[in-house]
Parts: structure tokens; sequence; C-alpha cells
């Protein structure tokens, strides 16, 4: 199973936390893409997406990610078969619009007929832990979920 | 190796750095910044209860931790090396220096006592060394309608419990009744962030009251009318927003005593914060950054003073891609930093310190005196 860790990032936070991923997760095939470089149509049925990004002015999505937004919008293809799990990055200060950016990828992945594993879990800038205590242990219990369905 | 040195180590000369030992892990880099502390206006610019926008310097504790950069604090262009020799010395300089003055308001009565640019009034409340906190009144106009004058507001309306989680003690405006923030534009062409404003819809010890919107279209018109009406309980203090009026003069003898308008309009104040922007000369360069065959800038510098982090992350991207692709292979001149400068291990015993006396409900306490900081950054140098 190959896992391919997606981000989108406006201060490069996202990118440092996919990066990270992809080294905890060194005894699998990993390969870390900027959301903007993600073109909807080489989603692969056999890989498992871990999709990182943050929330950036009022509730959207960072720049980074905003292309793939408009990519799926203008594409609509077709990803059932397609895995994948998010991991947004908010800041609480911003309580009305906490982690729209994750929410926002979830409805666009889902939209599009992917499956997602897990639950979508958020990490608060403005809060005690660390982004990385929360990522590692979500992306393992994720690839744990995914080896059985995505087992080749 | 080919060597780099960047001049400043905020936002800006962080992520040059970053961007360029990226593309270029061959390159030594060493960061230089006037103050014993890197990260300029993260630490120095960005509010005390925004802790969550200085997320972005644990990208930078990277960079010196397990990057190989090197941090050379306490070092001043012009007087503990020139320009000259850096060029000499390193195979690409990169100026990342930043803020410049607050811009005038060029009216009577701008140089009275209790009248102050936001640039000084936020390095004082952020704990710049040496900078002195300037005396709040009860009554405080804030000339300006960009998100500097938000966090003045915010910071003046907030109570002690309200800044918990931040890097400040105590917030600055406990003895103000009444706050005015006054724009040249109407509300629709405010500068303003949303979010920025939402936020203002949190504070429990402060009515807000927004006049002249009775117009306009647009999330930041919406923010306004959304705040309009703000009334916690018992609330000792009050905002109130007013737009389309341009500052004539400020009032008043030997000290301020009001701002009046163009229409005539007199708001009775004993403290006047003027955020209208920063001032200053940019560097002469093109639209890659190049300055001169070595020497490039970055950010502010570049740019002039407008634009948040993410777009100077972008700008730094950009001038470094340039200087990767300029800088020669192979050995490059060496580098150096002069004796005077203190490194990124004396910032991590000031960060260390700060953080072990903050008291309860703050993330630190900062040491606000550059001899505090030398001493610490200085302690274990033989």
């Amino acid at each position: 199973m190959q896992i391919a860790i997606l981000y989108g990032t406006e201060t490069g936070n996202a990118e440092m936390l996919a990066e990270d991923i992809a080294a905890h997760l060194d005894d699998h095939d990993t390969s870390v893409t900027n959301l903007s470089d993600m073109d909807p149509a080489d989603f692969t049925a056999g890989t498992l997406y871990l999709i990182v990004t943050s929330t950036y002015g009022d509730g959207e999505l960072p720049a980074s990610a905003k292309p793939f937004e408009e990519a799926m919008q203008a594409a609509g293809p077709d990803l059932s078969g397609i895995h994948f799990a998010v991991f947004g990055m908010g800041d609480s200060e911003y309580e009305e619009t906490f982690n729209f950016g994750g929410k926002r990828i979830e409805e666009l992945m889902k939209g599009a007929g992917a499956t997602m594993l897990g639950a979508r879990v958020t990490h608060d800038a403005s809060g005690a832990d660390m982004a990385e205590d929360l990522a590692f242990p979500w992306a393992e219990a994720v690839v744990a979920e995914a080896e059985p369905a995505l087992a080749a | 190796m080919p060597s780099v040195a960047i001049i400043g180590s905020g936002p800006s000369g962080c992520y040059a750095a970053q961007a360029l030992a990226k593309a270029r892990p061959d390159v030594s880099i060493t960061i230089f910044d006037a103050l014993p502390v890197p990260y300029g206006l993260i630490r120095y610019g960005v509010a005390p209860d925004h802790q969550g926008t200085k997320a972005v310097i644990r990208q930078f504790e990277r960079l010196f931790e397990r990057q190989g950069v090197r941090f050379a604090g306490n070092v001043t262009l012009g007087r503990d090396v020139t320009l000259e020799a850096l060029r000499d010395g390193f195979d690409a300089v990169v100026l990342a220096t930043g803020l410049h003055d607050d811009l005038r308001l060029g009216i009577a009565g701008e140089d009275l006592p209790g009248v102050h640019g936001s640039g000084a009034v936020t390095r004082a409340w952020n704990g710049w060394p040496g900078a002195e906190a300037p005396a709040i009144g009860r009554r405080v106009v804030v000339i300006g309608n960009g998100n500097v004058a938000v966090d003045l507001v915010r910071l003046l309306a907030k109570t002690p419990e309200e800044m918990e989680g931040s890097d400040l003690v105590l917030p600055p405006g406990t003895g103000v009744q009444e706050i005015t923030i006054t724009g040249r534009s109407p509300a629709e062409a405010a500068k303003f962030d949303p979010v920025m404003l939402r936020e203002l819809g949190k504070l429990t010890d402060c009515a807000i009251s927004v006049q002249d919107v009775s117009s306009g279209e647009g999330k930041t018109v919406e923010a306004l009318q959304a705040l309009d009406g703000h009334a916690p309980e018992g609330a000792r203090k009050r905002l109130t927003f007013r737009f389309g009026m341009t500052p004539a003069r400020i009032l008043g003898q030997t000290a301020v005593e009001g701002v009046e308008f163009t229409d005539g309009t007199v708001i009775p104040a004993d403290t006047v914060v003027t955020a209208i922007g920063f001032d200053g000369a940019r560097a002469a360069c093109d639209a890659e950054g190049v300055v001169a065959p070595g020497l490039y800038a970055t950010g502010w510098c570049r740019r002039g003073p407008r634009g948040t982090i993410p777009e100077n992350r972008a700008d730094a991207m950009a001038v470094a891609a340039r200087i990767a692709a300029d800088l020669p292979e192979g050995p490059g001149k060496p580098g150096f930093a002069p004796d005077c400068a203190t490194g990124y291990d004396g910032w991590q015993r000031i960060d260390a310190a700060e953080r072990t006396a903050a008291p309860e409900g703050r993330v630190r306490a900062k040491i606000t005196t550059l001899a505090g900081l030398l001493a610490l950054a200085k302690d274990g140098e033989t």
C-alpha cells in the first residue's frame, strides 16, 4: 500500500507536519505532495491519501489548497474506491471558522464519492498539544484501518 | 561550501533561510539580528494574545536545531559589521530588515504628549527591549482602519482574565473607559479582516457601537453590523467605530485633549494612537529582489511595509529561488560573525528563562531589557 500525504498550507505549518508524518511512517512507502500540485485525475485506488490542511482567512482553505478545490469543482471526478483521511489545523481564537479547511476537504472528497477512514482530527494552534502528538496516532490508526482494505 | 548572510531574523529572513536550505543544502546560512533574540515581528509585532499565529516559530526552530543554520544575534549592521564586510565575507547577502517607522498624520498637534504611533506602542506592549510603554488614559482615540488598529483596540479592551494564555501579564488598558476607532474611508472600504472584527464580539468587559455603517455591503460591513450593540452585562468599557472621519488636528496645549475632524466633529481624548501604516525607504531592487550582484532584499524591505506572514513567505521563497540559482557550486566564501555575536544557544537560555518565569495563566514573561537578554545570551561564555 502506498501512502500519499497531501498538504494545504499558507504559512508552512501544514507542510512541516506532512513531512513529519512521512518521517514517522518511514516503514511505509510514502510521498509528500502540495495540494497545489495534485491533479484530481491522479487519485489511485491502491493508495491511501492522508490530507493535512490548515484554515486561513475567513474560514477558507489555505492558498496552496485553493487550486485543488477549483480543480475538484471543475473536473467533478468520480473518486469512488479512493480512501482518504483528513487532519485539520486551526486556531480556536477564531472559533466561528475553526477548522473549516479540514471540513471543506472532507466535503470535497466525500462529494466526489471517496471513502473517509477514521474521524477528521483537528489541531488547535492555541491549545496545549503539539500537532504531531495528535497527528502521529491519527496516521497510525488510519494506516491500520486501511491496510486490510487496500492491501494489494 | 558557499555562504549566505541574511540580515534580520523576522518571518521574511527565516522563510528565506528555510527555502534556501531546502533548495541548496550545500549552503551555509547565517541569520543576523540586532537583538540577541530571533523572530522579529513574530515575537514583537504579532499580538501577545495571538499565540497561535506565533506557532510558525516551530518551523524556524528546525533551521537552527536541525538544519545547521547559524543565528548571530546582537549584531547591528553599520555598527558591529558593515554591509561591505558582509558582502566580502559571504557569497550572498539578503536584506530582510523589515519594519520602518510609523507613518505620521501630518497634522497640527501630532507631537503633543499622549499621541503615539502604533509601531512604538506595539513594540512596548510586546516587550521590545528598552521600549517604554506609553501612558494610556481613560479616553483613547485610535486612528486607522486596518488589522493593527484592531489589535490595539482589542488589547485596550481586554481584562487581565482575557489575557489568559498570552505572554502579556497585564493588558495595557486597565484604566480605559472609552475607545473610539476612526477611519477616513467608509466602512465598506475599511481594511479590517472580518475575522479580526468578529473576535471583538467575544469581549467581556466592553460594549460596542458602530456608527456610520448604514450603507455598504460585504463581509467587513456584515461583521461590523454584527458587532453593533454588543453589550456584555456590567461592561465597564465602551468601544465606538466611526467611519468617513478625516483628522484635521489634535487638540490640546500641553497634552492631548481631543481630535478634531475635517467635518468639525471633536472627539475628546487624553490618548491618541495612530495606526495608519509604516514609513521608510525600500531597498532599490528589481522584481526578483536583486539589489546588486550578490545582494538581495525580501519581505517588507523589498516590497514596502505591508502584507501578512504568508505573503512574505511567498516573497521569501521567490527570492530564495533566485539566490539558489545565482550561488556558485563548490567551496565558496567561508562567512563569519563578529565577536559580539550571540548564538542560538543564547536564545534558548532566554526562552527557557522566560517560560520558567511565566505567571499562572501566561505562556511566558518576556525579559524587556537588553542587559537582561544579553546576560543570558552570553551566559556560559568563557
